[in-house]
């Protein structure tokens, strides 16, 4: 079965990102499943970096441990990835600029610099020239490639084009002449299937825009930006309108105005720009303000390492906000979870009346995965906006919303924005509604909204907000997905968010085990989520974090406590190969 | 036709003799005047006393967090850019700790009016001070005196890039209510600084300090020339208040910039359904 790891590196700055999407889309549009990754430092220039795509014939989601094509353009790609190199793995590489000794890996040297000076052309070009000798020791055709230079330069005119092609051509010739006895047949045209190549950062701004979200608002931060620049891109296509304001506190403040105003509104961020944001979480929760929070997680504390991969955030997104109020915290697994989880998200923030945190991490959200067209296209016929009790406008038979006992002389209504309900949930009217008014009131409030320092109906409003929660839970709460066969299992992995990949990855290896992963990690159900850990079993842990956050959050929500635990936190993402080791070496 | 009660909501809390009283008439009044009713605007007040008026006036409102009304006030605007916005704020409020928002929605052009309370006292927590007071002014937390000089709210907004700046005298309802409208008619981002004694806790700002030092602005007076509304502006250095529109221009407001929103407000567009625009961007 076919199923290599092709990683190309070169000093930051050189088009390496660039490169290696276009590699993943090559791949993706051959009908292979891909999952890349990109390792860069938090600089624009100077630095290594490096992209690295796992092509595989059947899904996969997550990395492997060999190389199979490393493509260096500096001698600092050799050597800081060549331990995971085999006897037969290829290295591209330019002879002129380094050498490498012995016959340890299979060697294709290309003139890059050569070329260059022959054709004119700038540095980045390497790029060009290296993905057309990748395609050609990959048994690819290079017309793939041209085609995608053809969408890329096309606006810039046939010249620009052409130029951009003859470094892909020569680079492709090259291996063809130089070296075919080490042409592999790997990437050849596969499958019709369309498929998708996108991250967690595409799958959450594209779900969005289904969801009919129509505001969105961020300021930089990494490694959530990519959000605020596709969403701001796509304002001409969609009509979504996209601020980047001056500070996080602004961003969530101005979404809280649009969601007050009627308008399904999003923020994104990180860490750091989410510790701003804390102080509006609250304002959204006693308000009762709809809002969808997309949180992509890096390493902490304060600026912490940015430009790589932690979980580090969990507690602090499920207890953020002063004061008691209920919110709901999903963390999708993987790309396709993205996107349901973001639809849901929007429709749980309606419903409830609450902020709702989509929690990503950096390896989520900036790795590509390859999901089948076809899944978007069913996502997008059977998903449904569901605003829940909002009033786009009032009838006769909604007038015992008002206050009956205000002043006579005012001749609209006051309505009763935060009136006691069974399920904890208040109507919404769409302000502007003729003939009534109402305050959103960050103030401990009466059921017509205004200000009360009285204990009775602070008491009725703590308790209504609260059983939004129990009617979270009995209707929209899921359960864990299990994967694998939790009853013949002996070991069990525990994880959440995006540790699913490294674990599902590990147990193809491991045999008989299973995965319980959760997605929709707060609020937990305790009756429900206890019957999964009753079982004499192996309960292994597995999350980026040093605290192993999410068992302390299922022990204090369910009782439930799990002792073995993998936790990394050195920024890498957890690798199956770890997980294999970790349950092999201490197997009982 | 409405009336001052149908804007009437609880019975206020404010000091006796404080400005609030008269700033709150005076926004009623000119609601009155400009033929809306309280469905037909949106205001975010901000915490303080200033933002107390939330419960006493009726109006779809956001009684907001300290410092956060004008970014609610944008996002009001952004969703539904028919709804006239106000803002309530205190000079704490809107100069302190909301400052940086006051400084970008100057930049965006936001068509909203913001009305500051400027008592330069922190009121509702009884008496510290205020970052428009002046420098040596002795309060509960600076009693040997604040160390830091005044922020000229006027002069920042102006070179910010509001579109219409005004100053009022809390004591001269008549000239409020005119620059209150003036303000609201105004498309594009509106600051109104309200010159306001606070009688419990400023002994020095009294009504007597600016019936003393303040003046109306001439007849003749040039509001678009931006080099006269810069030297009006810095006239607080030498404590002298001019009262009037200090500074009109007529520019694009931001969400006039906006073709996405140019037919209809963003929240009574259609729901955008070609999605396979964009989802060929992943192929």
């Amino acid at each position: 079965m076919i199923d290599f790891t092709w990683k190309i590196g070169g000093e930051a700055g050189f088009g390496i990102m660039t490169t290696g999407l276009v590699f993943s889309k090559i791949a993706s549009r051959l009908g292979y499943y891909i999952f890349d990754t990109i390792e860069y430092p938090s600089l624009i220039r100077g630095g290594h970096n490096a992209y690295e795509v796992r092509v595989s014939a059947e899904k996969i989601h997550h990395l492997k441990k060999e190389i199979d094509v490393l493509v260096c353009l500096n001698e600092e790609t050799f050597k800081k990835h060549q331990q995971r190199l085999t006897i037969n793995s290829l290295v591209i590489f330019d002879e002129d600029e380094f050498k490498i000794k012995g016959k340890k890996y299979k060697k294709i040297s290309i003139p890059l610099e050569k070329i260059l000076l022959d054709l004119h052309g700038p540095v980045i070009m390497k790029n060009t020239i290296a993905l057309g000798a990748s395609l050609a020791v990959l048994g690819g055709k290079v017309d793939e490639l041209l085609k995608i230079i053809v969408e890329q330069f096309g606006r810039k005119g046939e010249e620009v084009v052409n130029f951009n092609k003859q470094f892909a051509q020569t680079g492709y010739d090259y291996v063809k002449k130089k070296y075919p006895q080490q042409i592999r047949p790997l990437l050849i045209k596969k499958s019709l299937e369309s498929k998708l190549v996108m991250t967690g950062n595409d799958a959450f701004s594209l779900a969005s825009v289904i969801a009919d979200c129509r505001f969105f608002c961020s300021y930089p931060m990494t490694p959530s930006s990519s959000v605020l620049t596709t969403l701001a891109a796509w304002q001409k296509k969609t009509g979504i309108v996209v601020r980047h304001a001056e500070d996080e506190i602004s961003v969530i403040n101005t979404a809280l105005g649009t969601s007050f105003t009627g308008v399904r509104s999003a923020v994104g961020t990180s860490g750091g720009g989410f510790a701003l944001m804390v102080e509006a979480v609250s304002l959204s929760g006693i308000t009762e303000t709809p809002l969808v929070i997309f949180l992509a997680q890096r390493p902490g504390p304060a600026t912490g390492m940015p430009t790589w991969t932690e979980q580090g955030d969990l507690l602090f997104a499920v207890y953020a906000g002063h004061g008691e109020f209920p919110k709901i915290v999903l963390a999708p697994g993987d790309v396709e979870e993205m996107v349901e989880l973001t639809g849901k998200a929007f429709n749980l923030a309606d419903i409830y009346q609450l902020p709702v945190i989509v929690l990503s991490d950096m390896l989520l959200s900036e790795s590509h995965e390859s999901i089948s067209k076809k899944f978007i296209d069913d996502f997008i016929k059977s998903y449904k906006v569901k605003r829940g009790k909002f009033l786009k406008e009032m009838t006769n038979d909604k007038l015992q919303m008002t206050n009956q006992v205000q002043n006579p002389n005012v001749k609209s209504k006051n309505f009763l924005r935060y009136k006691i309900t069974k399920d904890g949930i208040s109507p919404r009217l769409i302000p502007g509604t003729p003939e009534y008014f109402y305050q959103a009131n960050s103030y401990e409030h009466l059921e017509d909204g205004h200000t009360t320092e009285e204990a009775e109906p602070r008491k009725n409003q703590v308790e209504k907000r609260n059983r939004k929660w129990l009617t979270y839970l009995k209707e929209d709460f899921s359960l864990p997905k299990v994967y694998g066969d939790l009853e013949k299992a002996k070991t069990v992995f525990v994880s959440w968010g995006s540790g699913k990949g490294a674990v599902l990855e590990a147990q193809k290896q491991l045999g008989n085990t299973a995965l319980i992963h959760f997605t929709h990690v707060y609020p937990l159900d305790k009756e429900k989520v206890r019957p999964f850990f009753q079982k004499k079993k192996r309960y292994i842990l597995v999350e980026s974090n040093s605290w192993g956050q999410f068992g302390k959050l299922l022990q204090q929500e369910t009782g439930v406590e799990i002792k073995e635990r993998i936790l990394k936190y050195d920024g890498r993402p957890i690798t199956a190969e770890e997980v294999v080791k970790h349950v092999n070496s201490l197997t009982r | 036709m409405s009336t001052i009660q149908d804007f009437t909501g609880y019975k206020p809390t404010w000091c006796s003799g404080c400005g609030n009283w008269g700033i709150g008439m005076a926004i009623k009044q000119t609601l009155v005047q400009l033929g809306l009713t309280p469905s037909d605007i949106a205001v975010v007040f901000g915490i303080g006393c200033s933002g107390n008026m939330n419960d006493f006036l009726n109006a779809y409102t956001i009684h907001s967090l300290h410092g956060r009304a004008i970014p609610n006030a944008i996002g009001i605007k952004l969703a539904n850019h028919k709804l006239p916005v106000i803002c309530v704020v205190g000079d704490g409020d809107c100069y302190g700790e909301g400052g940086n928002h006051l400084l970008h929605a100057c930049r965006g052009n936001h068509d909203i009016t913001v009305i500051v309370h400027d008592n330069r006292v922190y009121g509702l927590t009884t008496g510290q001070v205020a970052p428009t007071a002046q420098k040596g002014y002795q309060s509960k937390s600076t009693p040997a005196g604040i160390i830091e000089v005044p922020v000229n709210p006027l002069v920042l907004a102006l070179t910010s890039g509001a579109t219409f700046i005004a100053q009022a005298f809390a004591a001269d309802a008549v000239q409020m209510a005119t620059i209150i409208k003036a303000g609201i008619e105004h498309r594009g981002f509106s600051l109104i600084n309200i010159l306001q004694p606070c009688v419990t806790f400023n002994k020095v700002n009294t009504y007597q300090y600016y019936l003393q030092r303040s003046y109306k602005l001439e007849k003749n007076y040039q509001k678009d020339d931006f080099r006269s509304a810069l030297n009006k502006s810095l006239e607080l250095l030498e404590e002298k208040f001019p009262l009037g529109v200090i500074y009109q221009v007529k520019k694009p407001t931001y969400t006039e910039s906006l073709p996405q929103i140019k037919e209809k407000p963003l929240v009574e567009k259609e729901r955008f359904r070609d999605f396979e625009k964009i989802v060929k961007d992943f192929i």
